[in-house]
């Protein structure tokens, strides 16, 4: 048997990014472990963060050794929403970055496992190009037990990574991010007959217009649904003369949707880049985040944004 | 007051009010002027028209009701921007406040209601910008303290780049037909900025508070209490300005968002604290 080789020809220079699966203990346990102490070995910050089950597998494994990794965390308390997991996990990049040459991590998304964590796959997938010269390996576990079917195929297809005999390897199933997130974001129904349709040349009026449809039973919320929107306008009329403003109530969901006839835009996956201290933008990731859930269409004849607003 | 009101007639001024009023030709001019200064004669106020000529000045006057009475007796005073605002020498937002206290006690003293003046400011604006934002502010300071009323009137030719920060520094505003969205206010304890800041009005704001806020070193609280909106553009115009000021030591505290303004303030590491 070849010898493992945990990180294969990694480099240390920017992001690999491997979504492993596990079905048993011992599968984890072999994976992991090598993983960690080579970390060790060469000298670089490791990270946990795990659910339950795999932290007293690693504590058990790694004994006295444990005390070496330089986070070892319970992944159960982390999931605050997609947005702010991501914006949380950012800054403690950033802080990396500023100190490590490279280092590794060992990640589980236990928030998969639930309806309301499903979105992170979103995150997954952007973070290949967001992430890319950030010098980490990241790998990303996952519990065949635990996790449902559609949640392990998104799995394959966010992740470039995957386990072979012995050493990382290209994954197959692995999609370009922009095509994942477009087949993972709402389905793309025609705008309904009932909508009210507005057409705005200002940010105010869009203000004013989507204040005033804002339904009775969500007005607590106007002013998420107020910044949001105006947000996506901005953006629209920043390549467009005009833009087209609809609102609609879809069973119990609110819709702001902003059409307009601008060029498309260079980079649809910004609502799930978190914007950093810098002054790139940031007006798609406040929106997406504002909204409960977010869907676009964009091509060189234009760009529709739908924003989406539950109870 | 939440927002700044939006003033569709030059009337129902009362002291303490001190409107801004874009004009685009001498006739919107007269058209505003007119039945300012009837309803200040009306109310027994003392009336002051100051503008850049005296014959256009005179022109605009010719439909007021009992014109020359007024001017024979005094109530009604027409000065050139030269004479009113000693725009040929070195013009002093201080002393022309102080001026303006001194003419409104003058005026009360002589059985007036008040001070009333109308002021064509175009030609300040066309040579000292620096003086013409602090002194704007300065000047709706005195007018939350002594019976004075003042319709600014500001050429729209001056452009937006000009007039962006005098509007933000009126609580009272005509400005073509966008309805009015922010004003920073200096009445009361600290500043204060009100209404909706956004990316067209991001700049206006932030040039404004650099010019009023940039010479008084310490600490200086911004009161954004009555902030009901703020977008990414204006929160990043904010941090831009805050961060400025700190540079020229004027550490600036911001004090009382709400939920969605501080929303878009923390994506630039600013924090307000509790009003």
């Amino acid at each position: 048997m070849s010898r493992v080789r945990p990180t294969g020809a990694w480099d240390g220079t920017r992001l690999a990014h491997e979504g492993f699966v596990f079905g048993t203990d011992h599968e984890l346990v072999h994976r992991v472990v090598p993983f960690v102490l080579e970390g060790f070995s060469r000298g670089e910050p490791v990270l946990v963060v795990a659910g339950e089950r795999v932290r007293s597998l690693l504590a058990a494994h790694l004994g006295a050794d444990l005390g070496r990794l330089d986070v070892f965390a319970a992944a159960e308390t982390w999931w605050r929403g997609g947005h702010g997991t991501l914006e949380a996990y950012d800054t403690d990049l950033r802080a990396l970055r500023a100190s490590a040459a490279s280092w590794r991590l060992a990640a589980e998304p236990v928030w998969l496992a639930e309806d309301q964590g499903r979105e992170w796959s979103r995150f997954e997938a952007v973070a290949n190009r967001c992430y890319d010269d950030m010098p980490y390996y990241s790998l990303c576990l996952h519990d065949r037990r635990r996790l449902p079917e559609p949640v392990l195929d998104a799995v394959a297809r966010t992740h470039p990574l995957t386990w072979g005999a012995g050493a990382p390897v290209e994954q197959a199933g692995y999609e370009d991010p922009v095509a994942f997130l477009r087949s993972a974001q709402p389905a793309w129904g025609p705008r309904p007959a009932d909508a009210a349709v507005h057409l705005v040349t200002s940010p105010w009026e869009a203000r004013r217009t989507i204040c005033a449809a804002v339904p009775d039973d969500r007005r607590a919320r106007v002013g998420d649904v107020v910044l949001a929107g105006h947000e996506v306008v901005q953006n629209a009329l920043a390549v467009a003369a005009f833009a087209e403003l609809a609102t609609w109530t879809d069973g119990d969901t609110f819709v702001v949707e902003v059409a307009d006839s601008g060029p498309g835009l260079a980079d649809e996956t910004l609502g799930y880049v978190p914007p950093g201290p810098g002054d790139g933008p940031h007006g798609m990731w406040l929106a997406w985040r504002l909204a409960d859930d977010a869907a676009l269409v964009t091509g060189p004849s234009g760009t529709t944004v739908r924003l989406f607003f539950g109870p | 007051m939440s927002a700044p009101r939006h003033l569709g007639s030059p009337t129902g001024l009362r002291p303490g009010d001190h409107a801004c009023w874009t004009y685009a030709d001498p006739a919107e001019l007269a058209a505003a002027v007119l039945p300012y200064l009837d309803e200040g004669r009306r109310r027994g106020e003392q009336l002051l028209l100051v503008g850049e000529s005296r014959a256009v000045l005179v022109e605009a006057l010719a439909g007021l009701p009992d014109r020359d009475r007024l001017l024979e007796s005094g109530q009604l005073e027409v000065r050139t921007t030269a004479e009113g605002y000693a725009t040929d020498t070195a013009f002093s937002p201080a002393e022309q406040v102080e001026h303006y206290r001194e003419l409104t006690r003058a005026a009360v003293d002589r059985g007036r209601t008040g001070l009333r003046v109308a002021a064509d400011v175009s030609p300040l604006a066309r040579q000292d910008l620096h003086h013409l934002y602090a002194y704007e502010q300065a000047a709706d300071v005195l007018m939350g303290e002594v019976p004075m009323t003042a319709l600014c009137l500001y050429d729209a030719s001056l452009g937006v780049d000009v007039l962006g920060p005098v509007v933000v520094l009126h609580p009272d505003q005509h400005h073509g037909r966008r309805p009015p969205l922010a004003h920073l206010s200096g009445r009361g304890r600290s500043l204060a900025l009100r209404g909706e800041v956004d990316l067209t009005e991001a700049a206006h704001v932030a040039r404004a508070l650099l010019d009023v806020a940039g010479s008084r070193p310490g600490v200086l609280d911004l009161d954004l209490t009555d902030l009901t909106f703020l977008d990414v553009a204006g929160a990043r115009a904010l941090a831009r300005t805050v961060a400025e000021l700190a540079g020229r030591g004027v550490v600036v505290r911001l004090v009382g968002a709400q939920r969605s303004p501080a929303r878009c303030l923390a994506l630039f590491g600013l924090n307000a604290e509790p009003a």
